[in-house]
């Protein structure tokens, strides 16, 4: 069920001529239970897409809708069940984290409010810095405050902005599991923006990879990753078996890298693979070890980014 | 309009009340130094002038000048403070409206604003002798005129502050100063000169001081005077609170992430 539907969204700033097309007519929808990415690089459109899905800024043209309902006019009623965090945002400095989250609990009309708050507290670990004013908490406490906030109101769609982002890898790790069992036991539907590309491929099921402004792919994360061709093949071999590599990577007109003397990077194009290995086999090169490193994400987000410049 | 989310923000500036000295400095120091200079002033003058009434007027003039300085100040002080503790996305992204959103500000400006009120009339009877209850329920009326001024200017305030960022920050400690000398907060309208009293006569908060002055010498409340400054407060009111939601509806074409 479709439970989040962006149309025809575009988003201009500065006058009508001269002007600068942040989010340039694109469309996407998010699947009740679904974590969809939303990728791309710096200054790609993805925060602009953010805050006019946030109702933070509105769209010069084009439409939201959260479960069927446009969201500028039934604003107030579908906030109740959306969320934001980010960990570029703070929450106010001079109050504790106490005071914090017991006025952002009136903000939400929350049911069972003193109840939900002592969970949260419970679920993030918030014990400890519950008492501290916001400025003497670290970033990392910083940001883990950031997404307990967002759980408050038990949100149905929550949106993220690198939200593991200052994290230590193990509170990040906590963080991606809690996320993931959020959706699979209340199938909360999740919007995520992170440069963290394994973190994504863990976490979503569908990417929407944003490049100036437009969609240039909406896929999975494996999907995409498999329209990158290039894999990375790493062999170990002695001296005299490395230098023959090398003279048949040449021969081939294969981009290959010389890291040490008995370790060469061949990138080839994942169906040549098997030939490539026929090949050095047939002139009796032996080598020690082999690795395969397939395209990731990070691959293909890399060759996105280039082509912006 | 719901309740509940006009209370979390009273919560929020109530927690912040306790929290910020700044808050305390402008609500309880500054009203205590100003009544302690002008009321000594006033003192020494009356001896001078053998004039009863001069510390009388100029109490009344400080206590009632600090209602409408604490009026404004708390709607744009507190949007400021949401500037700089990057707060405003996070009140925005609730399902707060921009009206409950405004009632809040206002009553929190109104409990701040009578905080105030209370604390400089104790201090002035204590000090002076001077009571603002012998206004009886005249004061009601007064206090309500100043209220409205103290909101209008304040969203005006908010309303550049919102256009234009924290760049203008200034103005939310120094604009109200300027409509004070055309106010007579201290002396009679009377006294200015004509090009001043022209503009005193569209301020609204020049009637309300004349108006106490007037209950002062002669125990007579001109009913005139407070129609023309509930008017002109009214109209100015309605105008600020469309140039804010106005500078409201830039910034969200802006972003309001990207104010900050």
């Amino acid at each position: 069920m479709i439970i989040l539907e962006a149309r025809n969204l575009t988003k201009r700033f500065g006058p009508p001529v001269g002007g600068f097309t942040a989010v340039d007519n694109i469309s996407f929808s998010l699947q009740e239970g679904e974590i969809l990415g939303l990728l791309g690089p710096n200054g790609a459109g993805k925060t602009t897409t953010l805050q006019m899905l946030l109702g933070l800024a509105t769209a010069t043209s084009g439409s939201i809708k959260y479960f069927g309902k446009e969201l500028w006019e039934n604003r107030s009623e579908i906030l109740e069940q959306v969320n934001f965090s980010s960990a570029y945002t703070r929450l106010p400095w001079l109050l504790t984290v106490r005071e914090n989250l017991n006025f952002i609990s009136y903000l939400y009309k929350i049911p069972n409010r003193r109840e939900r708050i002592n969970r949260i507290k419970e679920i993030f670990q918030l014990n400890e810095i519950w008492n501290k004013e916001i400025m003497h908490l670290s970033a990392g406490q910083m940001t883990r405050l950031n997404i307990a906030k967002s759980f408050i109101n038990s949100p149905k769609i929550l949106l993220l902005d690198e939200p593991t982002a200052s994290l230590d890898p193990e509170v990040a790790s906590f963080i991606r599991d809690f996320l993931a069992n959020e959706r699979k036991q209340f199938q909360v539907s999740i919007i995520i923006t992170s440069h963290n590309m394994s973190e994504v491929e863990e976490l979503c099921d569908r990417v929407v990879f944003i490049n100036r402004g437009k969609i240039i792919a909406d896929d999975t994360p494996e999907n995409l990753a498999r329209t990158v061709e290039i894999s990375r093949v790493t062999l170990f071999a002695d001296e005299g078996h490395i230098q023959a590599l090398e003279n048949y990577c040449k021969k081939k007109k294969l981009v290959f890298a010389k890291d040490t003397a008995r370790h060469i990077t061949v990138d080839i194009k994942d169906k040549e693979i098997p030939k490539f290995l026929r090949g050095i086999t047939q002139l009796k090169i032996e080598y020690d070890d082999i690795s395969i490193e397939r395209p990731s994400l990070e691959d293909y987000f890399l060759l996105k980014a280039k082509d912006k410049k | 309009m719901t309740f509940s989310r006009i209370y979390a923000l009273l919560l929020r500036y109530g927690y912040l009340l306790t929290k910020n000295p700044d808050r305390a400095v402008d609500t309880f120091y500054w009203p205590t130094i100003d009544l302690l200079v002008w009321g000594l002033t006033g003192l020494y003058v009356e001896k001078l002038a053998n004039n009863f009434q001069v510390v009388q007027i100029i109490i009344s003039g400080i206590v009632f000048w600090y209602i409408i300085f604490r009026a404004q100040g708390e709607i744009s002080v507190n949007l400021l403070e949401e500037f700089w503790s990057h707060n405003l996305v996070n009140i925005f992204v609730s399902p707060i409206s921009f009206w409950e959103w405004i009632t809040a500000v206002l009553l929190n400006g109104v409990i701040k604003a009578l905080l105030g009120l209370v604390f400089t009339a104790i201090l002035a009877f204590a000090l002076y002798h001077v009571s603002v209850i012998s206004y009886g329920l005249y004061l009601i009326p007064f206090v309500f005129l100043l209220l409205i001024s103290g909101w209008f200017i304040g969203f005006f305030i908010a309303g550049m502050i919102l256009r234009y960022g924290t760049k203008i920050q200034f103005l939310a400690w120094t604009l109200v100063s300027v409509i004070a000398p055309f106010s007579a907060v201290y002396y009679p309208v009377s006294v200015l000169p004509d090009w001043a009293q022209k503009i005193s006569a569209i301020i609204p908060t020049s009637y309300v001081f004349e108006g106490l002055r007037e209950i002062i010498n002669t125990g007579h409340f001109d009913l005139v005077k407070f129609m023309i400054s509930l008017l002109l407060s009214l109209i100015y009111l309605a105008l600020s609170l469309i140039y804010i939601k106005n500078s409201f509806r830039k910034a969200l074409e802006r972003g309001l992430i990207n104010i900050h």
